[in-house]
């Protein structure tokens, strides 16, 4: 135990002190905090800048009306409406001419854009934008929804038909999701909690990947440099190979605990921070995430980087450099892939008989236990099994790939073929 | 004197490989060891065998009054043929941390260190990475591990191979002290001159087997007849055909002659003088790189001389 303790402190101290490690920390809150301040400046720019355009419309009936519909429905903070509008009109003769001189005012920057409502609008629901950006979504939703808005109007005005009533008949529905659980019923956006689930698993899928070829990496590394025949003479190889994957494990978790903080801090003080640089800018509901999911994702998370993290230093055991690496390591990487593939189906069937057994299934509970419990399809008795299941087949993995990892540390030359390594198995 | 190392009949191969067969041996304590042979002997095997690095097929190693080398491991010292050293770690940070691996505590790991940092002439060098430091510097870093922890038995496999001789001197030193306090030094090299100054003992190994063992006198009393070597002027090729004479091995400036069964040197001498005019006359013992030669390429060591 002794000997584990030193290896671990060895492992974890020389990832920890390296520039990589600080630097790589420090690294994810930068670059959120860069993200978030281009998100407010974005907002606060966007929300002021104004656009002037002309309006070119060929039927002689929409224009008025819309401008009044924008310069109701679009202004910033002070009341000024955002959009001028220079309304043209052009004879059919002289029409592509017209349409080709404020083309080039468009191309000058005099102009934002040319909107050209056709005289058969009403027929073929179709008009068109010059500008120079044509891929700036927001503004062509918008509009879409303004022009969409007012010839609509203007049709029912037409049929006779009251134009109150109509929107009161067609009104769109608007789905409210209540989630039901172990602590009660409350209102939440099912979107939201999916996008959380599905942010939280992508950071298992990632982590569980990158720290277990991290793993690997140190194996052959220091196989490499000859320097693992010195350990073995003073202590066992699964003491080794616990140094390796909980000293990596450590400064792993340090990063992740870093970063939590950091989010934790950001969360609670970014609306503050936000609503003082971008008064106005917008208030995005902060998702609530239970205790439980997040207590959920820490298991197993170090279960699964346990799991991940044997059968990596398995593989670099095997292998002398970062080639042999990439050729032999496939089968594992595949494992965590495939949990990340299925994800989709447990999403939809997240308490069919199959989606049980595939996330009772060690190699892939991590992902997809983790996603049938934030979705509330977990019954605790299968939780309970998961995680007994996974601490049995960490136990197992250990016992067997530790007689190939000692041998694999002495064997140096050309990478073993599969027979060959299970030959170990038996010998070592 | 007691055995600080037995081996009974120890086996072990790799697949189709028979890398020790049958070995048997005993290292005497506090003395060097020589365990030498050519390469693909089964040297490395044997001290990974010892080591408890490799677990042998067959028989029985005793090692320090113990049957595993794991239950003895913190007096033991092992510096492999093939160095390594953590690449990007600071040197005194390595000492201290094989020194823990060996239950040395770092505050008791930095004054040693820095006293063999200091005789290595590697003082300098103390806060620098490993790999900021030359090969030769390196493998002092790591003879220095090897031993800071007072093993009582270090293995040393090629210890001088890629040092200067004014490295290798430092470091002959420091293994003959070592020895002087009690320490067993086993050493595996194929630079036989080194062995024949330092080894106690030693074995020779040939395909896994061992082929000679003994007390460096015993072995070389078993190779035996003296040799005698005179450099003369005149014509000293009737010592060729003389009936005195077994052997005869002419190097331009001397002659080398193994007198025959039951033949003095004396007797080879009075009638070297009547044919020639000796200058000078050694009676030489056989060097252990000719017993080398001999055994490995003229099979089994059986004692005699091979004509």
């Amino acid at each position: 135990m002794n000997k584990s303790w030193v290896l671990i402190k060895r492992e974890f101290l020389i990832r920890v002190k390296t520039k990589g490690f600080i630097i790589g920390t420090l690294a994810l809150p930068v670059l959120l905090v860069v993200l978030m301040g281009i998100q407010i400046a974005m907002q606060s720019v966007g929300a002021r800048e104004k656009k002037t355009l002309a309006l070119m419309d060929l039927t002689g009936r929409v224009a008025p009306a819309y401008q009044i519909y924008m310069n109701e429905n679009y202004q910033d903070d002070q009341k000024i409406p955002l959009y001028t509008f220079e309304t043209v009109t052009a004879a059919p003769e002289s029409l592509a001419a017209v349409t080709s001189r404020l083309n080039t005012l468009v191309q000058e920057e005099k102009l934002n854009g040319l909107i050209i409502l056709p005289a058969d609008i009403f027929q073929t629901s179709q008009f068109e934008l010059h500008a120079r950006n044509i891929s700036n979504m927001e503004f062509n939703a918008t509009l879409e929804r303004s022009i969409s808005s007012v010839v609509s109007d203007l049709r029912l005005a037409e049929s006779g038909l009251d134009r109150e009533l109509v929107r009161k008949l067609t009104q769109r529905m608007d789905l409210k999701t209540f989630k039901v659980s172990e602590t009660g019923t409350k209102e939440e956006s099912g979107m939201v909690a999916f996008w959380i689930s599905y942010a939280m698993m992508l950071i298992l899928y990632m982590a569980l990947i990158f720290y277990g070829q991290f793993v690997m990496r140190g194996v052959y590394e220091d196989k490499n440099s000859r320097v693992m025949e010195v350990v073995l003479s003073s202590a066992r190889a699964d003491q080794l190979m616990a140094g390796k994957i909980i000293g990596i494990g450590g400064a792993g978790l340090l990063q992740f605990l870093i970063w939590a903080i950091f989010i934790a801090l950001a969360s609670a003080y970014g609306m503050v921070m936000m609503n003082y640089f971008a008064p106005g800018a917008g208030q995005i509901p902060l998702p609530t995430v239970s205790v439980s999911v997040y207590l959920a994702f820490f298991v197993y998370f170090v279960l699964g980087y346990f799991i991940y993290a044997t059968l990596y230093a398995t593989l670099g055991s095997l292998v002398n450099d970062e080639a042999d690496a990439q050729s032999l390591q496939w089968p594992v990487t595949m494992l965590i892939v495939l949990g990340f593939l299925f994800m989709f189906f447990i999403l939809n069937n997240p308490n069919s008989t199959l989606a049980v057994i595939l996330s009772l299934i060690p190699f892939f509970t991590p992902l997809l236990m983790f996603l049938r419990i934030s979705v509330g399809a977990a019954p605790m008795w299968q939780v309970a099994l998961s995680v007994v299941l996974m601490i049995a087949s960490i136990f197992a993995l250990i016992w067997l790939t530790g007689r190939i990892f000692r041998v694999g540390l002495l064997m140096y030359g050309k990478k073993p073929n599969l027979p060959e390594v299970l030959k170990w198995i038996r010998y070592s | 004197m007691t055995n600080a190392v037995t081996l009974t009949r120890v086996c072990k191969s790799f697949d189709t490989v028979r890398a020790v067969e049958e070995l048997s041996l005993q290292i005497p304590q506090g003395e060097i060891f020589g365990l030498l042979g050519p390469n693909g002997a089964g040297k490395t095997t044997t001290i990974r065998m010892l080591l408890g690095i490799l677990m042998p097929d067959s028989g029985t190693i005793e090692i320090l009054g113990k049957s595993s080398c794991r239950e003895i491991a913190d007096q033991v010292g092992f510096l492999p043929e093939e160095r390594g050293l953590f690449k990007r770690m600071v040197i005194i940070d390595i000492i201290k941390f094989f020194a823990e691996l060996k239950g040395i505590p770092p505050r008791r790991a930095v004054p040693l260190a820095d006293m063999w940092l200091e005789r290595f002439e590697l003082k300098g060098w103390r806060d620098k990475k490993v790999e900021e430091l030359s090969k030769g510097m390196q493998q002092k870093v790591q003879f220095i591990t090897t031993i800071l922890h007072e093993p009582k038995l270090v293995f040393l496999d090629e210890p001088f191979s890629g040092l200067d001789p004014v490295n290798t001197n430092l470091i002959k030193d420091v293994m003959l002290e070592l020895v002087k306090n009690g320490t067993t030094i086993v050493f595996s090299t194929h630079m036989m001159e080194q062995a024949e100054k330092l080894c106690d003992a030693l074995c020779l190994m040939n395909n896994g087997r061992n082929v000679l063992q003994g007390s460096l006198a015993e072995v070389k009393g078993r190779f035996g007849r003296n040799r005698c070597r005179i450099s003369y002027e005149g014509d000293a090729r009737f010592l060729k055909d003389s009936a005195l004479v077994s052997r005869y091995d002419d190097y331009g400036q001397y002659v080398e002659i193994q007198p025959a069964d039951g033949v003095t040197a004396q007797a080879l001498l009075a009638q070297a003088i009547s044919q020639v005019t000796v200058r000078s006359f050694d009676i030489t013992e056989p060097s252990l790189n000719e017993i080398f030669i001999n055994v490995v390429t003229g099979g089994a060591g059986t004692g005699g001389n091979h004509e």
